[in-house]
């Protein structure tokens, strides 16, 4: 009978051990769903549907007016009043792109063409160049951004459509630019007619993507998400060309030198600033800046200081008022 | 000796699932967590270092170098050592083959970016793409791979059966010797057969014995498990998932604006390591009872921190103020937040790691000795209870 204890003891000891015993996995569960914690998706992107026809001279806008306020009095009742008060200008822009509005990140600055320009707008309100917050917007947030009134004026390589023309107002054109073609140095490429067979780079809903497919149908378009990634692929030899504004190719081929621009502009692009519909006076005084820059050589000067390098400084875009 | 066989047949399983959790599948799952990592940390060191232009500093190049060192040598160790699985020998090569794809991006994005050239953004854009679209999904699996074989042999190492098991085969045996002994004394009127009584003694000795070994084996797997292994699994999925949080929040700057994906993947990240029930909270909770729980806690705070610090940024972003928000997210202060939460994290780590060196030797030496005693202890028990019936058997004749 001295066995019975021990036996107890064990029995004892088997319970103890199922009861406190195996380990869980909870843990793990928990860090492999968390680890799988799946990856954001690009918006599916909606094609711009086509562009209706006739509503004129597209790229008319508000006439200036007669006599243009002094820096610093603008009429009370006003939007410039508006702005003058908030103490700075709200400008939407682009930051990658080349020449006409990019963030340098050697010296942490903006800085292009369409920058220049927006400083001498704040300039005519406020006097100074630098009372004025760049805010960076997407392509695709260039309308709504003028619409909901969180930008007071939008200047990003825009072309004047009639389209977009039914949802923003206008300046004035302050740069002319055409489609083209961006390729290698060494490319057989001359022109939109050598592109059959040819892979195409352009930016989803872009001008210059429809009329790629319109102008050169036997192209095989390759499509990116954002501009420059345009470049990327033709770096890598993912594609033979890139067409695009022609202010924007000049931005690219002043990051890649073994690149040339192509062929005549085979699509019109004129860039105008886009302002709020409910701002005509705005609209007027922006026109009224333009029109100083255009007589008083500013214009030119600034062509010159950021694509001088590239090309010869035309004559400014002249402006078309209808109103 | 049939409960010889079983009990060593217990004993053995659960020595060699101990034994490979110990000395396989738990270091190879520290290889894979290791690996991805570093994969994720170099990503979001490219990305940050990135925001600095052509002021690169020298101290994050450096950081970057040693991330994708840190991943070769993983990635080394994980070859010779995958083995079987053909998921995690494809995933490993497919690595391989991409991370020199991924680093060549980042030097042409380097590149760029130190001359000023926007393009430089496309190629870090390009370079974060091929490694979350296709390296790390390929070291999640990986890991994912691993921490399966690691639970399984977990299972193996604690299952409860074989101590049942045990425990029955002994009583049984335990009953028939002492059902022999009174059939004994009652036909011999003898109260006690001393070798018969010797084999109850040596079973039941060797039944205590294997009984102690495994539980404790069982629990020292346990604690392994709970305060080593889990530890381990949970801390490198928060470096793994902030990681990825800080790469998002740099690519969000580097886009300036124009990116879609990025900010929706920041809040999804961010929400599974902070909401009640994320890895954060998880950390907290298994450090708690032992020496890290007080990193635990700086972590906690940390993290705290570094959230204020993202929302702050997120503000000046999103009302496009890009250069202050590129400001604020290269400044020292930035970095040094980030600093922190990865050095508590690597600590943490290594922690844990060794409460699981500790516990799972403290696993394999529990059944030490087990391996020879069962068999030689069954045999002896078996031979005296033989002496000590033909003893008996012998008077008769």
């Amino acid at each position: 009978m001295r066995r019975m204890p021990a036996l107890v003891v064990i029995v004892f000891l088997a319970a103890l051990v199922t009861g406190c015993g195996s380990s869980s996995d909870r843990a793990q569960r928990l860090t492999l769903a968390a680890l799988n914690t799946p990856a954001a998706k690009p918006a599916p992107s909606t094609p711009s549907g086509p562009e209706p026809r006739g509503c004129g001279d597209v790229t008319a806008s508000l006439r200036p007016p007669s006599v243009m306020p002094a820096p610093g009095t603008v009429p009370a009742v006003s939007f410039m009043a508006k702005i003058e008060r908030r103490g700075y200008l709200i400008a939407g822009v682009d930051q990658n792109t080349k020449l006409f509005a990019y963030f340098n990140p050697l010296d942490g600055q903006l800085e292009g063409l369409e920058i220049d320009m927006l400083r001498d707008l704040a300039k005519a309100i406020f006097g100074n160049p630098n009372a004025i917050v760049f805010k960076a917007i997407t392509t695709a947030e260039r309308i709504s951004s003028v619409q909901d009134g969180s930008v007071d004026v939008v200047a990003d390589a825009m072309t004047i459509t009639c389209a977009r023309r039914r949802q923003v107002d206008f300046s004035t054109v302050y740069y002319n630019a055409g489609q083209k073609l961006l390729v290698p140095t060494n490319s057989p490429v001359r022109s939109v007619k050598d592109l059959a067979a040819k892979r195409v780079c352009a930016t989803i809903g872009s001008t210059s993507l429809t009329t790629l497919e319109s102008k050169a149908p036997r192209a095989i378009p390759y499509r990116v998400q954002q501009r420059t990634d345009c470049l990327v692929a033709l770096e890598q030899g993912l594609v033979d060309a890139i067409t695009s504004d022609d202010s924007i190719l000049l931005g690219f081929k002043a990051q890649d030198p073994d690149t040339k621009i192509v062929g005549s502009r085979f699509a019109d692009e004129p860039y105008g600033m886009a302002i709020n519909k409910t701002h005509p006076d705005f609209v007027r005084f922006v026109n009224g800046v333009l029109a100083q820059m255009r007589a008083d050589g500013a214009w030119r000067a600034i062509y010159s200081r950021w694509l001088g390098k590239f090309a010869r400084t035309p004559a400014p875009p002249a402006a078309h008022y209808d109103g | 000796m049939i409960f010889g066989t079983v009990a060593a047949a217990a004993e053995h399983s659960r020595a060699q699932a101990a034994q490979a959790v110990r000395s396989e599948t738990e270091p190879l799952l520290v290889h894979a967590a290791n690996l991805y990592t570093a994969l994720s940390d170099a990503n979001a060191t490219a990305t940050t270092t990135f925001l600095h232009g052509g002021l690169e500093p020298p101290a994050r190049r450096a950081h970057y170098q040693q991330d994708l060192r840190l991943a070769s040598d993983s990635l080394a160790t994980l070859t010779r050592e995958v083995g079987g699985s053909a998921g995690a020998r494809t995933a490993v090569r497919t690595i391989t083959e991409q991370l020199p794809v991924y680093s060549g991006l980042v030097e042409s994005a380097r590149a760029n970016n130190v001359q000023g050239f926007p393009v430089g953004a496309a190629y870090l854009r390009q370079a974060s793409a091929v490694l979350t679209g296709t390296i790390l999904p390929e070291a999640n699996q990986l890991y994912a791979t691993e921490a399966k074989r690691l639970s399984d042999d977990y299972g193996t190492g604690t299952a409860t059966a074989a101590l049942v098991v045990l425990v029955l085969v002994a009583g049984v045996a335990l009953v028939l010797l002492v059902l022999t002994q009174l059939y004994l004394a009652r036909i011999s009127r003898r109260i006690l057969n001393v070798p018969m009584l010797l084999a109850g003694l040596v079973l039941v000795g060797v039944s205590v014995w294997a009984a102690v070994g495994l539980i404790g084996e069982q629990n020292a797997l346990t604690t392994a498990r709970r305060h080593g292994s889990d530890s381990v699994e949970v801390l490198s999925a928060t470096r793994v998932l902030l990681s990825r949080a800080q790469s998002d929040e740099s690519l969000i700057l580097v886009n300036r604006g124009s990116d879609e994906t990025d900010p929706v993947d920041f809040v999804r990240v961010i929400r599974t390591l902070a909401s009640p029930g994320g890895l954060i909270g998880e950390v907290q909770t298994l450090a708690e009872g032992t020496a890290t729980s007080a990193s635990a806690r700086r972590l906690v705070a940390d993290f705290a921190s570094y959230q204020a610090e993202t929302a702050q940024i997120d503000r000046l972003e999103s009302s496009g103020r890009i250069p202050g928000a590129i400001a604020l997210a290269s400044s020292p202060g930035s970095a040094a937040v980030a600093d922190r939460l990865n050095a508590n994290l690597a600590g943490q780590i290594s922690a844990g790691q060794s409460r699981f060196t500790r516990a799972a030797s403290d696993a394999t030496s529990s059944l030490a000795g087990l391996l020879v005693a069962i068999p030689t202890l069954t045999v002896l028990a078996a031979a005296l209870a033989l002496f000590g019936l033909r003893q008996r058997l012998g008077e008769y004749r």
